[in-house]
């Protein structure tokens, strides 16, 4: 080193006096002087090496998080689907256009929840959390939603867990959504759980709307008493805020039919509907 | 307010009234309800066939009774769900706790390391710099230990050391460079600080990140060994930074902080020339003996 180094100077004292601006243009394409390939053959070589790798390695980071993403958009979009489609229930129809979201859902997590699996092997699954957590957070929301008009109750994520075991394949590791994403999409939940009561009340289902808002209920008390141990709260807590007023909503929406419940018939007689309704909105004030 | 009673006023209409035309004729109104209400009566059986369907499927048909039957598995899933959150806080604590540690044995590192600055030879700088080396390999073996217990859960935890580690990579990668003038290696890294990446390995892109904030360093180092006579400085420390640079543009980066640190990876370039072009310009490198006494004062 010491004798190349030498041997350089030498060199570099015979070469026409380099002009500093021109010598860093050169520095960086494949021009330079053989003078300056001796001095540095070792370092650059290693530099090039090492440098590939983690080229790489970054390149196949980016892929990777690249196709993840699409596949989360996809999810996201797909159970958005589903999800209007739940909304599409009446009092006549509710048993066929829930097996047809069932039906959706499904298909949902078959087609693009699968291709997350062989993505998200290993350490992968964090690392990439915020890559698919909207897609995941969305068909939480979707399922739950799916369930709790079927039977009233709450999905568990061990029932989705349990529901996405047959996606991969015995040899890989199987995808198992994480509770932080799981209480993420519930907490989306309950918009749509606002929009589908205020929609059942105008569709004469009272008791379904009662039934909503004491859901809503429940999980906003749940989800109050975890969300200060989650890992990244910040996210959650602008949910909670939107979720208060998903549940307000709800209860002023049965308190109205509450409150109307009792004069309904009394004032199918009535001449001046206008009158009572500026009573409601007078006791909303 | 007003968008609530404009709800309000559509929700109920439309279950008093299917076929929502205002009319200013009271009588025609009253007849149109009473039909609606009609059949409302008719429609009832059907109601009620689906009133029941609800309540078979756990709906409580009374509504006004709380429902009793989801409540408790839902209580336990929730409750589930804290005791493991606060597991994983704990831990994080733990993880913090050690974080804490590293941090300050750094800042020691750092502290003996800015004696460079101040021209004190080289050799003596390091070896107080590399005391702290064997502390923080002990502080990452902690780390290890801690994330053992949850396998493949490594990147949960990461954003918590992640930039006390790159902080170290910087100030390693500044130590080999002083003692060997090359760049110290992903691989070289992970062996200083006793870590592998099947375990607990060091994330590449922190080691690059790392990598910029010791060219940020760089100008300073130039600028001081100029002061202090050592006019051949400029040259290496130009040569290894452009390396460095050109290498640098070999990766695809993406718009986040990493490809930040490199674009402010040109002004140390620049600031190097500039020293360089300084003490070339005034003839002060151009003399014989110092090129091999830069060396020699480096190794």
């Amino acid at each position: 080193m010491l004798y190349s180094a030498r041997s350089l100077h030498r060199l570099f004292l015979m070469a026409p006096k380099p002009k500093p601006h021109r010598l860093h243009q050169v520095a960086g394409t494949s021009l330079q002087s053989p003078v300056k390939r001796v001095r540095t053959m070792t370092t650059e070589s290693s530099f090039k090496d090492a440098f590939a790798k983690y080229a790489e390695y970054l390149n196949d980071l980016n892929d990777k998080r690249e196709r993840v993403v699409k596949a989360s958009r996809d999810v996201t979009m797909n159970s958005k689907k589903v999800i209007f489609q739940v909304h599409r229930m009446s009092k006549y129809n509710k048993e066929e256009i829930l097996e047809k979201a069932e039906k959706d859902l499904a298909a949902v997590a078959d087609q693009y929840m699968s291709r997350l699996v062989k993505e998200l092997q290993g350490t992968d699954f964090w690392k990439l959390r915020r890559a698919y957590s909207p897609g995941v957070q969305e068909y939480v929301e979707a399922a739950t939603f799916c369930k709790f008009c079927r039977t009233g109750t709450l999905l568990h994520l061990d029932e989705i867990n349990a529901s996405l075991l047959p996606l991969s394949d015995p040899t890989l590791e199987p995808l198992q959504l994480n509770i932080l994403d799981y209480l993420l999409g519930l907490a989306d939940l309950t918009g749509e759980l606002m929009r589908l009561a205020i929609g059942r009340i105008s569709d004469g289902e009272p008791e379904f709307a009662k039934r909503i808002c004491e859901f809503v209920r429940e999980i906003y008390r749940e989800l109050s008493l975890i969300v200060p141990h989650m890992d990244d709260s910040s996210d959650m807590k602008t949910k909670m805020d939107t979720m208060l007023q998903s549940v307000l909503k709800i209860e002023n929406a049965c308190f109205s039919v509450h409150v109307r419940g009792s004069e309904y018939m009394p004032l199918l007689g009535s001449s001046e509907p206008s009158s009572f309704l500026l009573g409601v909105s007078d006791i909303e004030l | 307010m007003r968008s609530a009673f404009r709800n309000a006023y559509v929700s109920l209409s439309r279950s008093l009234n299917p076929i929502p035309k205002s009319s200013s004729n009271s009588r025609s109104l009253r007849s149109i309800t009473a039909s609606v209400s009609l059949s409302f009566l008719l429609s009832c059986p059907q109601h009620q066939s689906f009133r029941s369907f609800c309540s078979s499927s756990s709906m409580t048909g009374a509504g006004d009774s709380p429902a009793p039957n989801s409540s408790p598995s839902l209580e336990k899933q929730f409750k589930e769900f804290r005791v493991q959150l606060e597991e994983s806080g704990t831990l994080r604590e733990k993880i913090r706790a050690v974080v804490v540690d590293i941090e300050s044995a750094t800042r020691l590192m750092h502290v003996s390391l800015l004696l460079v600055h101040q021209s004190r030879p080289i050799p003596e700088v390091l070896e107080e710099a590399k005391a702290q080396i064997g502390v923080l390999k002990g502080l990452y073996s902690q780390l290890a230990e801690i994330i053992r217990d949850c396998p493949g859960q490594y990147y949960r935890y990461h954003g918590d050391w992640r930039s006390e580690t790159q902080t170290v990579v910087s100030l390693i990668a500044f130590m080999h460079w002083l003692e060997t003038g090359n760049l110290l290696a992903h691989s070289e890294a992970e062996e200083k600080l006793g870590l592998n990446s099947s375990e607990f390995g060091l994330d590449i892109e922190d080691y690059l990140i790392g990598v910029c904030f010791m060219s940020n360093e760089m100008p300073r180092y130039v600028v001081n060994r100029v002061t202090a006579g050592d006019y051949d400085c400029p040259r290496n420390v130009l040569k290894f930074l452009t390396d460095l640079h050109a290498a640098f543009r070999m990766l695809n980066l993406r718009n986040d902080f990493l490809r930040k640190k490199f674009d402010g990876m040109k002004y140390d370039l620049r600031r190097v020339e500039e020293v360089y072009y300084d003490v070339k310009i005034r003839g002060l490198a151009a003399n014989g003996g110092t090129a091999d006494q830069g060396l020699e004062g480096q190794s």
